[in-house]
């Protein structure tokens, strides 16, 4: 199967290279920029452009990869599904609930299948996570602390900057721990949130969130776009049983690099290696289910409900009071 | 020499502050009484003073400050009682269960003139001396964000019985965070929601864990989560941390992350052997140093008030689902 990636600044080489991984052809990566489109493209033998809706109709391709801004993500997803392709979509699925509706009816009506990137589903010490409680490990789960986040993102242009098109760290970051939280946990009834979304003088953000599950469960949510360097995800989930915690920064690999004779080590990069990366695991997944088999492990409908999560947190942090989902 | 006497060893840090008191040269442990006379007689056995039974005598017995640490609703009954017999006192926190018993244990002191302090140890932890003084120092500019955590074990016994204790975790570990924050950044609370329940334990019958969100004067954000989340298995009593996100950088503390990780077979958990400061010295040394010196305690009254109003909100709060003005 033939794959165009779209927007090939941030996510979309990675993505290219998954896809590749996975058994398919990169055949084409647009971008606005034609010289970014280029520069991914020529690692694949790809065409390259700059027409990012041209590149939707071309016969040979069979899958698009959507690796654009937030924003425009719907109007990408809504020309590939009318050009009967199926569509692999980078998370937040959309900026708003509505534009994630009107994604998912494209996709019906064109009778594509669409894949939203929701990528801690398949992050091993997530899943390790989700077994351990499966299997009873901390008893009756009560209350869950999902912690994500560093430095504030470049991104094209700086579009990451602007609050309305990228929703900050609760939209853009937050959104994986909000989708895991429904995976594991089910539905949250209500939200109250504080988010800092500060421009000046400097970009940052920081998001503290709590949900209540359905269920009773009390869920912290903390992302931060507020750090000057780094990037932590910590996990903690308490039952009537015992506790699972866990710490990215605590990784079995660490490498220091001297940079001149005499020096001390200039920069420490953690690492944490898996055989297979996440990243490969969900195209693996989108694969699966484009062969006719199972269906993906992340619905449309999933990628909905947590731009919906997501919405609800940024409306409380703005109104000051709790959101009801 | 400062006297004192510890009133009450139904709270477990009466132990911690009477081998302070042991400790110190320049204090000595008088006497304790306590309404429970076997465990009041047991616990002058093991810090090695005498007990008395009956507490207008153990008030009249030359003390020049006592330490009171009954279950929370006798606070007040005791600090009254205490203060009329112009006693200096150091007050467990939380200082009350409600605002009105909190106001009338200041205003008790204050009408007998003498020193009232509220136990907010933490103020003597080094490493959270030192955001205080990271934060004084303007280095990192304006303050934006703290998220903070109180967890600890599920103490048991009185705590978990509401007319002793007047709540759960969101009662008990509350406090410590809501003063740590007052006291680094110089400003109050104004506003609390707080979501809490029920959570990791079957039939506590009350909340053991809270998750609050604050707003202090200047629109500084908080938020917190207070807790009796720690497993039996765990390997410590709990934690007190707090990220402060400020304009010019982070600030992150694990206040008794000093600690050794050791693997014994006779516990069959691994355990973390705490190799910090003693923050309950600092406590009860400046505690003693107010006696001595007949002078208003560093850690006050009003501080403890504080806190209670906070902690009172986010009762309120719980139970209305709703924001409420501190």
């Amino acid at each position: 199967m033939n794959v165009a990636i779209i927007g090939c600044n941030g996510m979309g080489r990675m993505h290219a290279q998954m896809a590749v991984n996975c058994g398919f052809n990169v055949v084409a990566c647009a971008d606005l920029e034609l010289s970014t489109a280029r520069s991914v493209a020529s690692g694949f033998d790809a065409d390259a452009t700059d027409d990012c809706f041209g590149v939707l109709t071309r016969p040979d391709v069979d899958v698009v990869g959507i690796m654009t801004p937030t924003p425009t993500h719907t109007e990408y997803v809504v020309a590939a599904a009318k050009a009967g392709k199926h569509i692999f979509c980078e998370k937040p699925f959309g900026r708003t609930v509505q534009q994630c509706k009107e994604a998912i009816a494209a996709a019906k009506k064109a009778r594509v299948k669409l894949f939203v990137g929701h990528v801690v589903r398949y992050f091993q010490e997530f899943e390790a996570m989700r077994a351990q409680v499966a299997q009873g490990k901390v008893g009756k789960v009560g209350f869950v602390r999902l912690y994500r986040g560093g430095i504030f993102p470049a991104g094209q242009s700086g579009w990451f900057r602007d609050l309305e098109q990228s929703g900050g760290v609760t939209l853009d970051s937050m959104i994986h721990d909000f989708d895991w939280l429904r995976y594991v946990f089910g539905d949250a009834d209500r939200v109250f949130c504080q988010a800092l979304q500060r421009t000046v003088p400097n970009h940052v953000d920081y998001s503290m969130a709590t949900f209540r599950m359905k269920n009773g469960i009390i869920a912290k949510v903390i992302g931060t776009w507020a750090h000057p360097s780094g990037f932590r995800v910590e996990a903690e989930i308490c039952g009537d049983q015992g506790i699972i915690q866990f710490n990215s920064d605590d990784t079995p690999l660490k490498a220091m690099k001297r940079t001149a004779p005499g020096a001390g080590a200039s920069m420490i990069v953690p690492s944490s290696p898996v055989h297979t990366s996440p990243y490969q695991l969900e195209w693996e997944d989108f694969k699966v289910w484009l062969d006719g088999k199972l269906r993906a492990r992340v619905t449309p409908e999933d990628a909905l409900e947590a731009v919906r999560m997501a919405t609800a947190a940024l409306k409380s942090a703005e109104t000051g009071k709790p959101v009801k989902l | 020499m400062a006297k004192i006497g510890i009133m009450s060893f139904a709270h477990m840090h009466a132990n911690g502050y009477a081998a302070c008191l042991n400790e110190l040269p320049e204090a000595e442990l008088v006497a304790v009484w306590d309404d429970n006379a076997k465990r009041g007689r047991e616990a002058a056995k093991q810090y090695g003073t005498s007990f008395v039974g009956d507490m207008d005598r153990f008030l009249e017995s030359g003390l020049d400050g006592v330490i009171v640490t009954s279950e929370n609703v006798k606070h007040r009954a005791m600090v009254e009682a205490a203060a009329a017999a112009g006693k200096w006192v150091l007050c467990e926190k939380p200082l009350a269960t409600t605002v009105a018993d909190a106001k009338a244990i200041i205003a008790a002191c204050k009408k007998a003139e003498v020193g009232l302090s509220t136990a907010f140890p933490c103020r003597f932890s080094p490493p959270l001396i030192e955001v205080r003084d990271l934060i004084e120092s303007g280095e990192y500019g304006v303050l934006y964000a703290a998220n903070c955590t109180n967890n600890g074990q599920c103490p048991g016994g009185w705590f978990a019985q509401e007319e002793l204790s007047g709540g759960g975790a969101t009662m008990d570990h509350t406090v410590h965070v809501a003063d740590l924050l007052r006291w680094m950044t110089g400003r109050e609370f104004t506003w609390v929601y707080c979501e809490n329940g029920m959570l990791v334990h079957d039939n506590l019958g009350m909340d053991d864990l809270g998750s609050l969100h604050m707003e202090m004067e200047g629109g500084l954000k908080v938020s917190h989560t207070a807790s009796w989340s720690r497993c039996k298995s765990f390997p410590a009593w709990g934690d007190v941390t707090l990220e402060i996100v400020a304009e010019k950088g982070v600030i992150a503390v694990d206040a008794f992350n000093q600690k050794l990780d050791v693997y014994n077979d006779n516990a069959m958990k691994a355990e973390w052997a705490h190799w910090g400061s003693n923050p309950d010295l600092g406590l009860v040394k400046e505690f003693v140093a107010s006696c001595d010196e007949r002078r208003a305690p560093s850690v006050t009254g009003l501080d403890g008030l504080r806190a209670v109003e906070v902690t009172v909100a986010a009762y309120k709060s719980a139970k209305s689902g709703r924001v409420v003005k501190v």
